[in-house]
C-alpha cells in the first residue's frame, strides 16, 4: 500500500517551491529582463546559506562558551541541547542572517560585474561559473565551515515549538511571505522605467548606451539584486535543512533553475514561480513516491534530468516564450496616452 | 625539482587537451555558439571506446577511434539540423542557442548515465569506472624513463588530427569556405557559400576531433560518464587563451594550461604545500584571469570596457 | 555663427593601421554638413570617435565649446550628441511609444531606488508620455503607438529614431547613411525634413552618405575622407568637380 503523508508533502513542496521561486525570479531578473546569461548563481545562493549556517551556529556556540565547532559531533550535539534554549535569539538569528545573507550577496554579485563587464555578454555566463565552482572548492577545502562536511546543527527558527508539524507549517508561512515580497518588488521594479531600460539592454545593449543609458552600473544593480535574492534564499534553504555542505551548491543547481525560468517563461515573474513550482513538484513526488516503488530499470533521478534536457530543448523549440509569455510593460503612461488620444479624437 | 616524467605527463596531457579544445575553438568562431555539447563528444567518444573494448571486446584502437569519430561528428550534426538551425530559423540569438545546447547537454549525459548504468548490471562489469589499455602501442623505455603506450598513441594522432585539420582547413574548397564563415560571415552569406551544408561540415569535424580527444583521455585517465564535465572547464580556459579565434593559440594554450596542472601543480605543493585538491582552483583562476584582462578580442562583443579603465584605447 | 563641433587634427590608430590620420573639421551650429568618401576612408571610425566609441590617439573633439574625446557613449548623448547607425537600432520588445519614451535623460523611474514607488515617477513619465505624442503626431506617426518596432517601414523607423532625439535637447546629430535602403523619393523626403528640422529646431546635422544625387542637394558644405585624412572640402558643386575627388572614387 502506497503511504503518502499528504500534509508533509505539502509542507516539504511549499518550502522547496517558495525557496526555488525566490531563485527563479532572481535569475528572471537577470536573464529574462536584463539578458544577462548568468551561470553562476548557485554562488550567491551559497554565500547566503553558509552564511546563515555561520552566524547561527557559531554565535551559539560561542554564548555557551563551548570550543567545539560546529562541523565536529560534540558541537553539533551542543547545537542540538542548546538551540532552542531562546527563541528570540533562535529567531534573531534567522532574520539577521537573511539580512546579511542578502547584503553580503548582493555586494558580490555587483563587484562581479565589473571585471565581466569587458568579457562580454556571452561570456558572463562562463565566467560567473567559473567563479561558482571556485567558490565550491574553497569550501570545501577551508577548515572553519567544515571542509566537506560542511557545518551542521543549525537551529530551526521554529525548533523551540513542540508540535513538528506546526513548525514545519510556520516556516512555510515564512518562505511563502518572503517570496511574496520579492515577487511585488520584482513586479514594482520591471514595471517602471527602470523595467524599461532593462529591456533595451537586452534588445540591444550598444543602443541602450547610446541613447545615454549608463549600462555598466544598470547591469551591476540588476545582478546586486539577482544575488541578493539568492543569498536569501540559501538562508532559507539552510535554516530548512539545518545543515550545509559543498555538495549542495554544484552547477547542477544553477541549470536547476534555469530550467525553471525557461519552462515558466523568460521575463515573467508569475512565470518563473510557475517553472519552479512544476520542478519542485515533480522532485518533490519522486522524493516522495520512489521508495515504495521499488527498484526500477532506470534510476528515477537520470530519469528527471534526462527529462529536465529534453524538456528545455523542446520549450526553446516549439514554447519559446514558455508557458506564460511575456508581458509588455506596465506603466501610467498608456492610460495616459490613450487618455490624450481621445481627447484629441474628441476636442476636434 | 622537475624531473622528467612530468615533462611527459604535460605532453601527454597537453597534446590531448590540443585535441579537445581546437574543435571548441573551430565550432565557436564559426557559430558563435558556445556549445555545451561539446562536453558530450568528449564523454561520448570515451565511452565508445568503452563499449568497444569492455563490452565487445575489441581492443583495437583504430577501430575505436574510428567508431569515435562517427559517433561524435553525427551527434554533431544531428544537434546542428535539428536544434540549432530550426532555431536560428525562428530567429534565436546565441543565447538562446546555447541555453539548448545546455539541455541537450543535461539530457545526453544522463542518457549516457542510464545506459552504461544498464549495461553494467546486464554485463556484470562496473563500467561507471573503466580504464582502457589499447595493446596496439608498446612502452618504450628510454634512458630509464617509461614512455607509456598511450603516449605514443596520442602523439600519432594528435598529429593526424590536427594535421587532416590543418590541410581541410587551409587546403580544400569546403575548409576555405568554413573559414570564410568564420572570419567574414556577411560576405560569406552573399558569395553563395553553400552555408548548411558547410557548417554540417564543420560540426561533423569538429564533434569527431573531440570525441576522439575522448577515447585519448580515457587511456591516460579512468572513464566514467562525467568525463568530459571534468575537462570542459580546462578546455575552455584553453580556447579562450585561443581567443576562441586562432587554432594556433589555442593550441599554444593547450601547453600552456598543461604546464600549469602539471609543472604548476607540482611546484605549488611542493614549495607552498598546496594541496592537489586545488588543482580545478588553479585552472579556474588562470581561466577567470584570462577571460578578464585579456578579453576574447571580438569574440565575446564585450561593451568598450572603458568604463573601467580610462584612457585605456580601443574597442 | 558657432562651431558647435569641433574636430581638431584628430587621429586614430589601430596597431600599425591608421584609420583616421589628422582630420580637421568644424560643423557650425545649424549646419547641415556631409561627410563623404570611398568605403574605408575612416567616416564610421570618425564617428565612432566623435560619439564615444574610441578614444582618439591624437587630437581633440569639442562640443558646444566642451572637450568630449575620452567620455563614454552615454556620457556623450548625454551632452548633445545622438548618433544613429546605417540599420535603425530600435528596442524590439519595446512599442513605438517606449522607445520614444526611453531616450529622455535623468528619469526618476530609472533610479533603482524610486522604480518600485510609482508615485515618485508617475508624474514625470506622463510628461514624457504627453511629450512624446506630440512629436509623434508632428510627424505622422500617432497612429502607430502601439506597433511593433520590428513591424515598420525603413523609412519610419529612420522617423522615429529622429524623434527620439527630438525629445531630448540635443543639439547635433550624427546620421550614418540615412538614406541607405530607402527609395530615392523617400531619401529625398527624408532630407528635406532634416532641413525643416534644421530651420525650425534650428539642429545641426553631420551626415555620412553613400548616396551623393541625393545628399549634395541639401547640404550646405561636404568634407572628403581618403585613406583617413581629409582629401577635398567645399560646397557640394565644388566638391564634385574636384578631380582628385573623382579619382579617389573611382580609384577606390
Amino acid at each position: 500500500m502506497l503511504q503518502f503523508d499528504i500534509l508533509g508533502f505539502l509542507a516539504s513542496w511549499g518550502t522547496f517551491l517558495g525557496i526555488y521561486a525566490i531563485l527563479s525570479i532572481s535569475l528572471n531578473l537577470e536573464v529574462g529582463f536584463t539578458g544577462m546569461a548568468n551561470f553562476g548563481k548557485v554562488a550567491f545562493y551559497a554565500i547566503g546559506a553558509y552564511l546563515g549556517a555561520i552566524i547561527s551556529t557559531y554565535t551559539i556556540l560561542a554564548i555557551h562558551n563551548i570550543s567545539s565547532p560546529p562541523y565536529t559531533t560534540e558541537g553539533i550535539i551542543a547545537l542540538g541541547r542548546y538551540g532552542g534554549e531562546n527563541p528570540a535569539l533562535t529567531v534573531g538569528l534567522f532574520v539577521l542572517s537573511l539580512i546579511i545573507g542578502f547584503i553580503v550577496a548582493g555586494v558580490v554579485g555587483y563587484l562581479l560585474t565589473y571585471p565581466t563587464l569587458r568579457v562580454g555578454p556571452a561570456f558572463l555566463g562562463i565566467t560567473l561559473l567559473s567563479f561558482g565552482e571556485l567558490l565550491r572548492i574553497f569550501l570545501q577545502n577551508y577548515e572553519p565551515v567544515g571542509k566537506t562536511n560542511g557545518i551542521a546543527g543549525i537551529p530551526h527558527p521554529f525548533v523551540w515549538v513542540a508540535n513538528t508539524a506546526l513548525r514545519d507549517w510556520l516556516y512555510v508561512i515564512v518562505v511563502l511571505g518572503i517570496l511574496a515580497i520579492v515577487y511585488l518588488y520584482a513586479q514594482r521594479v520591471v514595471n517602471s522605467p527602470f523595467g524599461r531600460v532593462l529591456k533595451a539592454i537586452r534588445d540591444d545593449e550598444t543602443a541602450a548606451l547610446c541613447m545615454g543609458k549608463h549600462v555598466p552600473r544598470t547591469k551591476a544593480t540588476v545582478l546586486f539584486i539577482g544575488s541578493g535574492f539568492a543569498g536569501v534564499a540559501g538562508v532559507l534553504m539552510a535554516f530548512y535543512l539545518s545543515s550545509v555542505n559543498p555538495n549542495m551548491f554544484v552547477t547542477t543547481v544553477t541549470f536547476n533553475i534555469w530550467a525553471m525560468v525557461i519552462l515558466g517563461g523568460l521575463a515573467n515573474n508569475k512565470g518563473a514561480i510557475l517553472g519552479a513550482g512544476i520542478v519542485t513538484f515533480v522532485d518533490r513526488i519522486l522524493t516522495f513516491v520512489t521508495p515504495n516503488l521499488g527498484i526500477t530499470a532506470i534510476t528515477p533521478d537520470y530519469m528527471r534530468w534526462m527529462v529536465v534536457g529534453l524538456l528545455i530543448v523542446l520549450v526553446l523549440m516549439f514554447l519559446p516564450k514558455g508557458l506564460i509569455p511575456e508581458k509588455p510593460i506596465d506603466t501610467p503612461v498608456w492610460k495616459a496616452v490613450r487618455k490624450l488620444l481621445k481627447e484629441e479624437v474628441n476636442g476636434e | 625539482m622537475i624531473n622528467p616524467n612530468q615533462i611527459l605527463t604535460m605532453v601527454h596531457i597537453g597534446l590531448i587537451y590540443m585535441v579537445l579544445a581546437v574543435p571548441l575553438t573551430l565550432s565557436y568562431k564559426t557559430t558563435k555558439i558556445i556549445n555545451f555539447v561539446h562536453i558530450n563528444f568528449i564523454t561520448y567518444g570515451a565511452y565508445m571506446a568503452v563499449f568497444l573494448y569492455s563490452v565487445i571486446g575489441l581492443k583495437n584502437v583504430f577501430v575505436a577511434a574510428v567508431a569515435a569519430f562517427l559517433l561524435g561528428g553525427m551527434m554533431a550534426v544531428i544537434d546542428n539540423v535539428f536544434v540549432f538551425e530550426p532555431l536560428r530559423r525562428r530567429g534565436a540569438n546565441v543565447v538562446i542557442l546555447m541555453i539548448a545546447s545546455l539541455g541537450l547537454w543535461i539530457f545526453y549525459k544522463y542518457f549516457l548515465y542510464s545506459v552504461v548504468d544498464a549495461a553494467s548490471r546486464v554485463i556484470k562489469v562496473n563500467l561507471v569506472s573503466q580504464l582502457i589499455r589499447f595493446e596496439n602501442f608498446p612502452s618504450l623505455y628510454v634512458g630509464g624513463y617509461v614512455v607509456k603506450g598511450s603516449l605514443l598513441m596520442t602523439i600519432l594522432f594528435s598529429f593526424l588530427l590536427m594535421g587532416l585539420l590543418y590541410i581541410i582547413l587551409q587546403k580544400t574548397a569546403i575548409g576555405k569556405a568554413i573559414r570564410a564563415i568564420s572570419d567574414n560571415p556577411g560576405l560569406a552569406e552573399i558569395s553563395g557559400i553553400p552555408r548548411s551544408k558547410v557548417l554540417n561540415f564543420m560540426w561533423f569535424l569538429a564533434g569527431g576531433i573531440a570525441s576522439i580527444g575522448g577515447m585519448l583521455w580515457i587511456t591516460y585517465a579512468i572513464a566514467t560518464p562525467e568525463v568530459g564535465d571534468t575537462l570542459i572547464l580546462q578546455i575552455f580556459a584553453i580556447a579562450v587563451i585561443g581567443g576562441l579565434n586562432s587554432l594556433l593559440w589555442t593550441s599554444v594554450g593547450a601547453f600552456i594550461i598543461a604546464a600549469a596542472e602539471t609543472i604548476g601543480m607540482a611546484l605549488l605543493n611542493q614549495y607552498f604545500g598546496v594541496p592537489t585538491s586545488f588543482k580545478p582552483f588553479i585552472t579556474f583562476s588562470t581561466l577567470l584571469t584570462v577571460i578578464i584582462a585579456f578579453p576574447p578580442l571580438g569574440a565575446g562583443g564585450g561593451l568598450p570596457y572603458r568604463f573601467i579603465k580610462k584612457r585605456r584605447g580601443e574597442k | 555663427m558657432r562651431n558647435i563641433l569641433e574636430v581638431k587634427d584628430v587621429a586614430k590608430h589601430f596597431g600599425g593601421v591608421k584609420a583616421l590620420d589628422g582630420v580637421t573639421l568644424e560643423i557650425p551650429e545649424k549646419g547641415v554638413i556631409g561627410l563623404i568618401g570611398p568605403n574605408g576612408s575612416g567616416k564610421t571610425t570618425l564617428f565612432n570617435v566623435i560619439s564615444g566609441f574610441y578614444i582618439p590617439t591624437r587630437g581633440e573633439v569639442w562640443y558646444n565649446g566642451e572637450r568630449i574625446d575620452g567620455l563614454n557613449p552615454n556620457e556623450v548623448f548625454l551632452k548633445g550628441i545622438v548618433r544613429t547607425f546605417q540599420i535603425p537600432r530600435l528596442f524590439n520588445s519595446l512599442t513605438l511609444l517606449e522607445n520614444v519614451i526611453l531616450t529622455p535623460p535623468h528619469q526618476e523611474g530609472e533610479r533603482i531606488l524610486k522604480a518600485p514607488i510609482k508615485s515618485a515617477w508617475e508624474k514625470q513619465e506622463i510628461q514624457l508620455a504627453e511629450k512624446a505624442v506630440y512629436l509623434l503626431k508632428k510627424f505622422g506617426l500617432a497612429d502607430l503607438i502601439d506597433a511593433k518596432v520590428s513591424e515598420l517601414s525603413a523609412a519610419h523607423m529612420k522617423m522615429v529614431e529622429t524623434v527620439r532625439g527630438l525629445i531630448t535637447d540635443a543639439r547635433l546629430y550624427l546620421l550614418d547613411e540615412p538614406a541607405a535602403g530607402v527609395a530615392y523619393t523617400t531619401a529625398r523626403e527624408l532630407f528635406s525634413f532634416i532641413t525643416k528640422l534644421r530651420e525650425e529646431e534650428g539642429l545641426a546635422f553631420f551626415i555620412i552618405e553613400h548616396r551623393l544625387e541625393v545628399l549634395m542637394d541639401f547640404v550646405d558644405y561636404v568634407y572628403v575622407l581618403h585613406n583617413g585624412k581629409l582629401l577635398s572640402q567645399g560646397k557640394p558643386d565644388e566638391v564634385i568637380n574636384d578631380p582628385k575627388v573623382i579619382e579617389a572614387y573611382l580609384g577606390g
